[in-house]
């Protein structure tokens, strides 16, 4: 019953796709740090309304699946898109809108907040001496972040984002509802044509474990060599 | 049009039981396995604790949403083999499954160092004190276990019910399904307000969740 050439098949049809979940994921990753350094920002400084929007959108988060605010966005995204065109006076019809774009928004949207914790943190986690120190050595401001706390604060922070990066990965999984060919849509799709769906999702199944496993050896040897002793 | 809405909150009433069993099914087979895991990982017996880490680092990195569907085609399948083939696999049963297993990963990794967090000492002062390994357990170190443990499996038992959203991908009609099944009866007409309806529908299951564990949290927390 289980067929091993056709999970091979399976498996290198699946590997061919597996480029661009990456580059999805890639893109989400760093839209969604971009995003988290304003969310941060905001936070920080205490910016009247945007930190009560935040808030009300953490919250939303919170209660909210990810798969209902990717629905909700595939259907409100191509609206809201079109206001804000057309208030632009750009001509273009956002119903021809890829939905790779909208899950890609999505989904560095729910990271975001994620993201804006993760940079919050290593920023703290970063000894007040040092700064003081840089001061007391005639660093000026841009020298002391520059040079002194963030090179400290992203050590701190890699193995987070290392996490992050396998969240949206697993999170384009998603993609197949609203038509995104990932790696788990071209499964289901070779699946679909031999009827082998153990194999073809066995075979998907382990090629997420590999990356998360290759994720986690990268993050811990990051640690290990980088990490100020 | 009012009539439609009317009918549709029924529905979605009518469904929402389903949901509640799977997440409580699930969460409920995912802590006893979870344990089972925390256990097989602390104690360091050879073999079996290696396979435990590898299945949690399994169900830690692929989606919810693929285990969903291996257990769906997989188990029918496995069951033959083991001379269960009169046993009747229903979707449900497979969401329960899968689910349970995907959440025990998880809060797995919230129960090992939540227990590797008590300092040795304890142990040491209770063995000191002639307490027997069963007791010592359930009397010193899972009182302070457990408020190390709540925040975690709180965000565990979130994340879960936000993953039970995925079942209607395997054809059950939980309140998911029924907004698909609305949606292309209706021709595609109020998404994003049927939407809103599911989304404060998992907002109200996942605040419930939340306070009941900042309920206990409060309860246990060591004074």
């Amino acid at each position: 019953m289980f067929d091993l050439k056709a999970s091979y098949d399976m498996f290198l049809g699946i590997l061919g796709v597996l480029p661009t979940t990456l580059l999805l994921a890639i893109t989400i990753l760093v839209l969604s740090t971009l995003l988290g350094v304003v969310i941060a920002l905001i936070q920080q400084y205490k910016i009247p309304v945007l930190v009560q929007l935040i808030g009300l959108f953490k919250l939303f988060l919170r209660g909210t699946p990810m798969v209902v605010f990717l629905y909700l966005m595939y259907y409100a995204l191509p609206a809201m898109g079109q206001l804000i065109v057309s208030l632009l006076g750009i001509d273009y019809n956002m119903n021809n809108l890829s939905p790779v774009i909208i899950l890609v928004v999505t989904v560095s949207l729910t990271l975001s907040t994620f993201q804006s914790e993760i940079i919050r943190g290593s920023f703290l986690a970063v000894d007040y001496g040092q700064i003081e120190a840089a001061h007391s050595l005639g660093y000026s401001f841009f020298q002391t972040f520059k040079r002194i706390i963030a090179p400290q604060a992203f050590v701190h922070a890699v193995p987070d984002f290392a996490n992050s990066f396998t969240v949206a990965i697993k999170a384009t999984s998603l993609g197949f509802l609203i038509t995104v060919i990932d790696i788990f849509a071209q499964a289901k799709i070779m699946a679909a044509q031999n009827f082998r769906f153990i194999e073809a999702f066995l075979m998907v199944a382990l090629i997420y474990w590999g990356i998360g496993i290759l994720i986690t050896k990268f993050a811990d040897r990051y640690e290990n060599d980088v990490r100020i002793k | 049009m009012e009539m439609n809405m009317q009918a549709l909150l029924l529905e979605f009433l009518k469904a929402l039981p389903i949901n509640i069993i799977i997440i409580i099914m699930s969460a409920a087979l995912g802590l006893l396995f979870a344990v089972l895991l925390t256990i097989l990982r602390i104690k360091k017996i050879p073999v079996i604790s290696q396979m435990a880490d590898l299945y949690v680092s399994f169900a830690r990195s692929v989606p919810g949403l693929i285990l969903l569907f291996i257990a769906y085609f997989g188990i029918p399948k496995i069951l033959p083999l083991i001379g269960l083939s009169s046993v009747d696999v229903s979707p449900m049963h497979a969401a329960i499954i899968s689910m349970g297993f995907y959440h025990s990963g998880y809060i797995s990794e919230v129960f090992r160092p939540a227990y590797l967090s008590i300092d040795k000492s304890q142990h040491d002062a209770a063995d000191s004190l002639g307490y027997t390994p069963t007791k010592k357990f359930f009397r010193i170190i899972l009182p302070q276990v457990i408020p190390v443990a709540l925040p975690g499996y709180g965000n565990g038992l979130v994340y879960l019910i936000h993953d039970t959203s995925l079942i209607f991908a395997i054809g059950i009609v939980d309140i998911m399904g029924t907004a698909e099944l609305f949606i292309s009866r209706s021709d595609g007409t109020n998404q994003i307000f049927i939407y809103f309806i599911i989304a404060s529908m998992f907002s109200a299951m996942c605040f419930t969740a939340d306070s009941l564990v900042r309920k206990l949290e409060r309860r246990t927390a060591i004074r």
